[in-house]
């Protein structure tokens, strides 16, 4: 496979950052945010999420729920298009 | 090789993670493996730790190495390594001023025309479509240059990039100029033919001067001068240079009647200048023009030396096409010529 | 790992949720983003569970979600 022949690749930058990139900033609190809540549609993820809903709103966030079509592939665009937009900070369960 | 080493997990797909990174310019790259970089080192005579220039805006020291993989991910061939070497020492100057391109909110990007043999001899593209896409050399060079500016130098738009509107040729703008009777942009620098070099100018777009009825060199350069006064902005004099690129069938109009080059200047030059009094705040009810205190004068749209004029194009049309620059002068970017080190 | 990845591009806090034995995956697919995902991971397996079961893993994970999300 090609792939594997690009596996080791060198870095074009200055090297100041670490090889990781960082990531985005996060809120100091979840009250008064919108928190997105993305099902990934594996059977008792949802249940796992109803409760994460309950302790959420018992934080002071507000809940949105929403679910993918399937585990398999990422998200539609625009499903990610709108819990980018609607939500400060998102989680996405449950994978087993 | 010093640079580090990026894993990329066997079944993901290297051109994804490189976009993942922002080390792309919206483009796909090509994935700098270590066999490529080293196989572009073969392109250079310089050693891989030689340090090529300090880049902007975060005034990083290049060296061949770095310049090496960024021209990989950029599309290169080996033997355009030289070429994108110089564009990028053209470029970090303080003549150019390659931090004030990147940081103006003007639209300008740097723009390189190629001079010399080597133009042929790695295949660049002086004629049709010159200043468009589709040749491999006239692509991925100036792409290279702009990549170790994002990459290395940590100019990226959005960040240090703060053009209100851009253009297109800052994905990487490049191209030959196709020798002619008259001499050469290269040559007007000093150069000789037999030399091979990089002139860098910050421009923006190229804005096409359409004339297909003039048959005297006196009818053309009339229309040319006319084309030429709007450049950037039709009240602004002297403050900004620009690049006209003739087409061939123009340039004949010319040469045919016996115009060289310098009298060709003249003429164009004496065409150019302007009457203050058409563009002082507020002539012509525009609040826009040059402080009232200039009225009365004669202006001449372009200072000495302003106008650099390219021959370049496929040879049907008759259009030629100007590049307007941004701020000249120590406060902006001054035109570079450098000779190309094989 | 791909939704949190682009979730965070544009600049949405993110973080996955899976069972234990997803844990190396992850590590690799995080090294290929070049993105350290945030992350929590639960007991398996999953699918047998009864909802009082599912609600105490959740009860178990919340404090490191939200810490994952938050910087306070």
């Amino acid at each position: 496979m090609t792939q594997n022949l690009n596996a080791v690749m060198l870095d074009p930058t200055a090297e100041t950052q670490p090889e990781q990139r960082p990531l985005c900033d996060r809120p100091s609190t979840l009250q008064g945010l919108t928190v997105g809540l993305l099902d990934i549609s594996k059977p008792r993820g949802n249940v796992f999420l109803d409760h994460l809903e309950t302790l959420l709103s018992d934080q002071g966030a507000e809940v949105r729920r929403y679910v993918k079509p399937t585990f398999a592939k990422p998200a539609p665009v625009d499903l990610r298009h709108e819990i980018a937009t609607s939500c400060h900070a998102v989680i996405e369960a449950l994978a087993d | 090789m010093q640079a580090r080493r990026i894993d990329v997990a066997a079944l993901e797909d290297p051109v994804e993670a490189l976009f993942d990174r922002g080390w792309t310019d919206g483009l796909p790259v090509v994935p700098p493996t270590e066999a490529r970089v080293l196989r572009m080192l073969e392109g250079t005579t310089r050693s891989p730790q030689d340090v090529v220039a300090v880049v902007p805006p975060d005034l990083v020291e290049c060296t061949v190495e770095k310049a090496a993989i960024n021209a990989v991910m950029a599309g290169c061939l080996p033997e355009y390594f030289p070429v994108v070497l110089t564009a990028l020492e053209a470029i970090c100057t303080d003549q150019f001023n390659m931090h004030g391109v990147l940081a103006t909110t003007m639209s300008v990007g740097p723009i390189f025309v190629i001079n010399g043999p080597i133009t042929e001899r790695i295949g660049m593209n002086s004629g049709v479509n010159v200043l468009g896409h589709g040749n491999r050399a006239n692509s991925t060079i100036g792409r290279a240059v702009q990549l170790i500016v994002r990459n290395l130098g940590g100019g990226a738009p959005g960040g240090i990039d703060r053009a209100t509107l851009g253009h297109m040729g800052k994905q990487g703008f490049c191209f030959a100029e196709a020798p002619s009777a008259w001499t050469s942009l290269a040559q007007e620098e000093g150069f000789t033919a037999q030399q091979n070099t990089v002139t860098a100018f910050a421009g923006e777009g190229p804005r096409l001067l359409f004339d297909q009825q003039s048959r005297s060199p006196e009818s053309l350069v009339r229309m040319l001068a006319d084309g030429l006064r709007s450049t950037v902005s039709s009240r602004m004099v002297m403050g900004i240079d620009a690049m006209l690129v003739l087409s061939p069938e123009h340039l004949s109009r010319f040469i045919d009647a016996g115009w060289d080059r310098s009298r060709f200047l003249t003429e164009l030059s004496e065409l150019l200048i302007i009457d203050a009094d058409d563009i002082i705040v507020g002539a012509h009810g525009i609040d826009e023009g040059i402080p009232t205190g200039f009225a009365g004068l004669q202006l001449p749209k372009f200072r000495p030396g302003g106008l650099l004029i390219v021959h370049a194009g496929g040879s049907a049309g008759l259009f030629s096409a100007i590049i307007g620059g941004w701020v000249n002068g120590n406060t902006g970017s001054d035109p570079v010529t450098k000779e190309i080190q094989l | 790992m791909h939704d949190i990845n682009d979730f965070e591009r544009r600049g949405i806090p993110g973080v996955f949720v899976a069972s234990a034995p997803f844990v190396d995956a992850a590590e690799i697919q995080a090294k290929a983003l070049g993105l350290e995902v945030a992350r929590v991971f639960t007991a398996h397996p999953i699918q047998d569970r009864t909802d009082d079961e599912m609600h105490a893993l959740a009860e178990t994970a919340f404090a490191e979600l939200v810490e994952k999300i938050t910087a306070p």
